[in-house]
């Protein structure tokens, strides 16, 4: 199932389960991570992701399955073997009331970097997310983004070539989101794993090569972004969307039914969704029916099948209002 | 309006979320207000205070004498111990007993003869701990009315007064020079003296504590001495205040320290900590000692401006000081370490850590001379860390000892900051509350 399926494994997750009292946040997750893959896990709010992550990084402790790490499970806080991860957590952990640089001087230390090497690392991490002007500026003036790209960067100190990254870009603005997405795509180049949790498709699609796909604390997927897209679409499908001149009549429905290999039909005043087998074959029989039964098409777009889709298709939910 | 009364519904809501913050809001001020009004004086009902220490040192040994130290053993203000005069000495010096007497050589047989002569009064010696001007003034006060019952018990006792006089008077009889005229005025006097020590007999077991006339000159005198151990050393209250005044600012400190330590668990960087290759013991060991420096630094800042202004020396052991600051540091964090432990929530942990604190500093004898608590409250203030550093360095600075006065503080010290760095240890969770 791996797109890189000669790489080593980095990590393993064996059956995961986690509680918190009655509530089953994480409920039997089994997924491996290669090296230099770039892994989507994507769900809807509540899903288990972040609590996926703290058992991965040793902050929660699974009820029950197995973590491995280089093929070792942690066996405790201190274990060297955490220096190959790097946790860009969810919620903004910095300290606001100390500038940019001493708060990765700060994780630089604790993350183990050795003394004389700090500044470096602090400087390169800092370029990196382009900070480097506001080193000295207190974290608490700086905007949204500006910390999640310091959250991003206080994760890089200590070089780590396994990286979790928890919603990096939630509540950002579109120029932030961008350095973000840049800064993540040059990790990537940079032959770093990454394990990118989100709830944003866009991302996954743009970002990752592999997605896994989390409902419930359960596994509902886990496949290449192509084959997923093939699974969605039923082969080289497509979305069609057409705006109507009128109001479509009560009859659409039916005339756009009877053609052969048609999918989902969704009409709703104007606007109507058709998913076909075949984007060639497919457009040009809806639109030679709809021009047989006299109905004026004002625009006509089509997509390939996306991620919503296919988690539409799985879990029978959509992803944003979950 | 609407929106007003949101806002109320709104705080009263938070508010009441914390069950534990609101047990300790309502139960503390109560528990506090008993404690406190129970300290001092209660319903006005017999409280039952704590005695006063009080050494006697009787280098007489005559009934009169020993009628003296009777009259203040009986009474239960003091605490009596008798003893010899260096040993007396030693206690007082030492700061373990307030206050003590010696009565002279003598006294019994000069103090009748001062009643006559004024140059022949005996002289009482007070000795007493400068940092006890009450407890000195209460008792040179009761000293009147002990000598004038303790004597006159004491001489009724074995009739030894009468004796005395029965022996003035065949003196007097005896002088052959003597004009008539004085013989029979002494002889007057004598026989008032005995009429008077027979009345004395019968009222004294009624009131015991008549104070002489404050009119007629006392038939003794008082050489009050204030004792500490070096030579030049003068008691110096602001010794006493900066030591007290720094911990309870040292305290307070910590309490919001144990607060923030619990709001920087919920935020995300404990998670980071986590994350990293971290233990909880470097993580509690970090903190401690930047407690310990935060803490050092106020003493530090507290006694430069009190030695360079306000006159405090180091007339004991500066090593002796130094442990003793130093153990204060230990005991001040692990006690913020360990109320973070146990409170868990930054508002239950104020609300556990201000009375805590309070009580340290009151039962520490921070704010009040202890000797007015109640002697069960004596009792547990014996036991309060705070006051054997407080008590440790007086020592160090006025009171001049050596340094194996700071011994036992400091090992109390390190043992109860122990205690408390193991409750931290054991209790203390470090990973926050929900992830998302
Ligand atoms: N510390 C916690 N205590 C109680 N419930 C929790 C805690 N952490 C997470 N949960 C619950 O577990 C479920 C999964 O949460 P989470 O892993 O944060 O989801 P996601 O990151 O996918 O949004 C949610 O229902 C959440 O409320
Ligand atoms: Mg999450």
């Amino acid at each position: 199932m791996n797109t890189e399926g000669s790489a080593p494994v980095v990590l393993a997750a064996r059956n995961l389960v986690r509680r918190f009292g009655d509530r089953v946040a994480v409920d039997g997750i089994s997924f491996e991570v290669r090296a230099g893959e770039s892994v989507g896990l994507l769900g809807p709010n509540g899903a288990g992701k972040t609590t996926t992550f703290s058992m991965v990084t040793g902050l929660l402790r699974p009820d029950s399955g197995e973590l491995l790490l280089g093929g070792a499970a942690l066996v405790s806080d201190t274990d060297p073997i955490k220096r190959r991860l790097g946790l860009v957590p969810q919620d903004l952990a910095l300290y606001e009331e100390l500038d940019a640089r001493r708060n990765l001087g700060f994780f630089a230390a604790i993350q183990g970097v050795g003394r004389s090497r700090i500044p470096e690392a602090v400087r390169s991490a800092l370029e990196f997310v382009g900070l480097s002007d506001r080193a000295d500026d207190r974290v608490g003036t700086f905007s949204g983004g500006m910390k999640r790209r310091l959250n991003l960067a206080a994760a890089l100190l200590h070089d780590p070539d396994i990286l979790l990254l928890d919603e990096p870009t939630v509540g950002v603005d579109p120029q932030s989101r961008n350095a973000i997405f840049d800064n993540i795509a040059e990790l990537r180049r940079r032959g770093k794993t990454l394990l990118y949790t989100t709830h944003y498709m866009e991302e996954v699609e743009r970002l990752c090569d592999r997605v896994i796909i989390i409902d419930r604390g359960r596994i509902v997927a886990d496949d290449s972004l192509a084959r997923l897209r093939h699974r969605a679409g039923a082969g080289a499908g497509a979305e069609l969307r057409i705006e109507l001149e009128e109001p479509a009549p009560e009859t659409l429905t039916g005339i756009l039914r009877d053609i052969p290999g048609i999918g989902s039909v969704r009409i709703d005043g104007r606007s109507v969704q058709v998913r076909v087998g075949s984007l060639a074959a497919g457009s040009s029989q809806v639109l030679g029916r709809l021009a047989e039964a006299g109905i004026g098409v004002r625009s006509f777009s089509a997509e390939p099948p996306n991620l919503e889709a296919v988690f539409l298709e799985l879990t029978g939910r959509s992803l944003r209002d979950s | 309006m609407d929106s007003w009364i949101a806002i109320i519904r709104l705080d009263l809501a938070l508010f009441l979320r914390d069950r534990k913050a609101l047990v300790l809001l309502y139960l503390v001020p109560v528990l506090m207000a008993a404690f406190f009004g129970q300290l001092t004086g209660g319903t006005g009902g017999k409280a039952e205070r704590s005695a006063i220490g009080l050494v006697l040192v009787d280098l007489d040994g005559s009934a009169a004498s020993r009628g003296v130290v009777a009259a203040f053993t009986n009474d239960s203000t003091f605490a009596v111990v008798v003893t010899n005069e260096a040993a007396a000495r030693d206690r007082v010096t030492a700061g373990r007993v307030p206050v003590g007497l010696v009565f002279p050589p003598g006294f019994s047989t000069n103090l009748l003869q001062g009643i006559f002569q004024s140059d022949r009064r005996p002289v009482v010696t007070l000795l007493f701990d400068p940092s006890h001007e009450t407890e000195r003034s209460l008792l040179e006060g009761m000293l009147v009315p002990k000598v004038v019952s303790g004597v006159a018990d004491g001489l009724l006792n074995v009739d030894v007064g009468r004796d005395l006089i029965a022996r003035g008077r065949t003196n007097i009889l005896r002088a052959q020079r003597l004009p008539e005229i004085q013989r029979r005025l002494l002889l007057d006097s004598l026989a008032q003296a005995d009429a008077f020590l027979e009345s004395r007999r019968t009222s004294v077991a009624r009131t015991n504590a008549v104070a002489g006339p404050a009119e007629l000159p006392l038939p003794y005198r008082v050489d009050a001495q204030p004792l500490t151990r070096v030579a030049g050393a003068r008691y110096n209250g602001f010794a006493h205040s900066f030591a007290g005044m720094s911990l309870q600012f040292v305290l307070m400190v910590m309490i919001d320290l144990a607060v923030g330590l619990l709001t920087e668990r919920q935020s995300g960087t404990f998670r980071r900590l986590r994350a990293a290759p971290l233990s909880r013991a470097t993580l509690l060991l970090g903190k401690a000692t930047s407690y310990a420096i935060i803490a050092l630094s106020t003493f530090v800042v507290s006694f430069a401006v009190a030695m360079s202004a306000f006159g405090v020396r180091i007339h004991g052991s500066w090593i002796g000081f130094v442990a003793v600051i130093l153990a204060l540091c230990y005991f001040s964090a692990t006690l913020a370490l360990a109320l973070a432990a146990i409170g868990r929530t930054p508002k239950a942990t104020r609300g556990l850590a201000i009375p805590v604190v309070l009580i340290l500093l009151m039962l520490g004898g921070a704010w009040i001379p202890s000797f007015i608590f109640p002697s069960w409250v004596r009792t547990v203030s014996l036991w309060m860390p705070t006051g054997w550093g407080i008590e440790a360095l007086d020592a160090m600075t006025w009171r001049g000892l050596d340094v194996s006065a700071v011994f036992l503080p400091v090992a109390g010290l390190v043992a109860v900051g122990t205690l408390l760095g193991g409750i931290a240890w054991r209790r203390f969770r470090w990973d926050g509350g929900p992830g998302s």
